[in-house]
């Protein structure tokens, strides 16, 4: 190892002392500028009775910005926000699937993905019992299956909504 | 006061006979109160030059003025030409300086709150005078100062200018025009409308398809998981304090090295200096003998105090025969003058012409059909819409930029004229139409649904 002369020990120190305060900056930034906790709408949102909802059909929640749906017996809390690119999907009565408007994806009524440009099924909250009342924890944010799962699909009941046309 | 040697600055106090004397040629100043104010010593502290129409006169001009400095005192003549550069980049600094003006008038008026910003822009629009047009002129100005940005970057890769010794500056440059993009979109958020929301709904979720931190990086910028108060207010303050603080910084660099590298001028002429300073292994610049002073021949190290290093080549070029250089003052600033005029008077037809759009308050709980992203980004929308999101929405990305950012250093052909640049060209070339089209097929052939759409039947785009 190289003698260390004192111009070299101080050039090291202006280093370390530069890269450190470059440390702190990034901590004290992150600390600062980190994604807020969701606000307001977020936590356990109580939705009713199980039997409210029906096969086939699906219920907007506008406090915590989601869809349930029932398919098949199976009840979900979907994320209104399109896994795509964040458009708000909502529901087409007439074909009794999930069509969104901007960029043309289709989900089923248990929002998994049947056609467009999502990488995936729509966004799913977890969901508990309590008795029969039916509990959305929109804090538990649970990425939508994958493509090709089907579980579902079935023919749509009727024509699209208007701007798939 | 004393006599200092420095006082050849002095001269600025001569009367009309010793300034004849000095500068052969003139006509006498006329007498009167405006030559008396001029020669009094209050106006001379501010402006120290004499101001004579002669060429020492225009050299001290440039000299003594602080904001004339940023030029040479002498450019090359061939830079007057308009068809040197467009003046592309001085036309994006002067809608920088436009959007300045008008961005300071319109905080008079905004709050950034989620409740209020779209309020005050119904009241701008209708409550303030000239708040509509100040507005429509901010918005074209922005749009334009995109696409000027983007021409600019296009003209300095076909004129081969990226190369050394300015491979630097063009990384500056993409700086810039990812500091102009960020100003873009952050403005598209501020006036709390439909287009606004969900075209930055798009915008911020094309982040998420990072792989990784891609939903970090997101939820930094926008502050949560969907737009709202956060968004707003970080969007803002980036928007007024944090980009424009960059954007003049690093213009300011990226400006000065112009300057410093000579305007393009081939090897060994003005740009020498910083030809030797970019250095080329195996080609040793020449310290001249004669710039060096050394203090005696004794000493195991001679102290060498370095009067100025020059390229071997420029040693000869300075033998040049015509000068080929012009006054800045007046030349160049005239046309600057111009240009800048013309800019503003352009900006203020567009304001005058069309309004800018302002839709329904925004509203999470209902999709436009018609969400795009804004313009600049539909490319990439659209490239999404047919590939797989890690492809479109990452490799093609960053790829381009990465392979932008390294052209200069990958690319070692010094040749500038086009025949001999073949391959660069070529590549370029059908990189600039494939992102062209995608952008005009997402703007103008996609409706509602991403459907297609022809756009003589039906207009989906909004700027």
């Amino acid at each position: 190892m190289q003698q260390l002369t004192r111009r070299g020990l101080l050039a090291k120190g202006w280093k370390a002392g530069g890269t450190l305060l470059g440390v702190v900056t990034a901590w004290t930034s992150w600390g600062l500028l980190r994604p807020l906790r969701a606000s307001g709408a977020s936590g356990k949102i109580n939705v009713g009775s199980a039997s409210n909802f029906q096969d086939g059909a699906a219920v907007y929640n506008g406090v915590g910005r989601f869809w349930i749906a029932n398919a098949k017996g199976n009840l979900f809390a979907l994320s209104q926000q399109c896994p795509h690119l964040g458009c708000r999907v909502p529901f087409c009565e007439s074909s009794g699937r999930f069509e969104c408007p901007c960029h043309g994806s289709i989900f089923d009524i248990g929002g998994e993905w049947i056609a467009g440009p999502s990488p995936r099924g729509m966004d799913q909250l977890a969901v508990s019992l309590d008795g029969d009342n039916v509990i959305v924890d929109t804090s538990k944010r649970l990425d939508g299956p994958s493509r090709g799962a089907n579980r579902f699909l079935s023919d749509p009941k009727g024509p699209p909504c208007a701007g798939n046309g | 006061m004393t006599e200092t040697p420095s006082a050849k600055v002095a001269q600025t106090e001569l009367g009309d006979a010793e300034r004849l004397a000095l500068e052969p040629g003139v006509s006498p100043v006329s007498h009167g109160l405006s030559a008396r104010v001029r020669d009094g010593e209050a106006w001379r502290s501010v402006f120290r030059h004499p101001g004579l129409d002669t060429p020492r006169g225009r050299a001290l001009k440039s000299f003594s003025n602080v904001f004339l400095h940023i030029y040479p005192v002498k450019v090359p003549a061939r830079v007057l030409r308009m068809r040197y550069s467009w003046r592309l980049g001085y036309i994006a600094s002067v809608l920088f300086g436009i959007l300045l003006g008008t961005g300071v008038y319109l905080m008079f008026f905004y709050t950034p709150t989620v409740t209020s910003a779209y309020g005050d822009m119904q009241q701008l629009r209708t409550g303030v005078g000239f708040g509509q047009l100040i507005r429509n002129v901010h918005r074209w100005s922005a749009h334009l100062m995109v696409l000027v940005v983007m021409f600019h970057l296009v003209r300095v890769f076909f004129a081969g200018s990226y190369k050394r010794p300015r491979q630097f500056n063009w990384v500056l440059g993409l700086g810039l025009l990812a500091i102009t993009l960020g100003f873009s979109f952050t403005g598209y958020l501020l006036p709390w409308d439909q287009l606004s929301y969900w075209a930055v709904t798009v915008g911020t979720n094309l982040v998420d398809y990072i792989p990784v931190i891609g939903s970090l990086v997101r939820g930094v910028l926008i502050g949560g998981d969907q737009i709202g108060q956060p968004t707003l207010q970080r969007f803002y303050a980036l928007h007024v304090a944090v980009l424009p603080v960059s954007l003049a910084m690093l213009l300011m660099v990226h400006i000065w090295r112009v300057r410093k590298d000579g305007f393009a001028v081939k090897r060994g002429g003005i740009g020498a200096f910083a030809e030797a300073g970019t250095g080329v292994p195996g080609e040793e610049p020449v310290v001249l003998p004669a710039l060096m002073a050394t203090t005696g021949s004794d000493e195991a190290e001679p102290r060498v105090r370095l009067l100025g290093v020059v390229d071997r080549e420029s040693v000869t070029a300075e033998e040049r025969l015509t000068d080929d250089t012009v006054f800045t003052w007046p030349h160049l600033l005239v046309r600057h003058g111009v240009v800048g005029l013309g800019t503003l008077a352009l900006v203020l037809g567009l304001g005058i012409a069309f309004a800018a759009p302002l839709r329904g308050l925004a509203n999470p709980n209902l999709t436009d059909e018609r969400a795009k992203a804004p313009w600049y980004f539909v490319g990439l929308q659209e490239l999404l819409s047919r590939f797989d999101p890690l492809v479109a929405g990452i490799f093609v990305p960053a790829g381009l930029f990465l392979i932008l950012g390294l052209l200069p250093y990958i690319d070692r052909n010094p040749a500038t004229e086009a025949r001999n640049r073949k391959v660069a060209i070529t590549v370029f070339s059908i990189m600039l139409i494939a992102a062209v089209g995608l952008t005009v097929i997402g703007a103008l052939f996609r409706g509602p649904g991403w459907k297609f759409v022809v756009p003589w039947k039906h207009w989906y785009l909004e700027l």
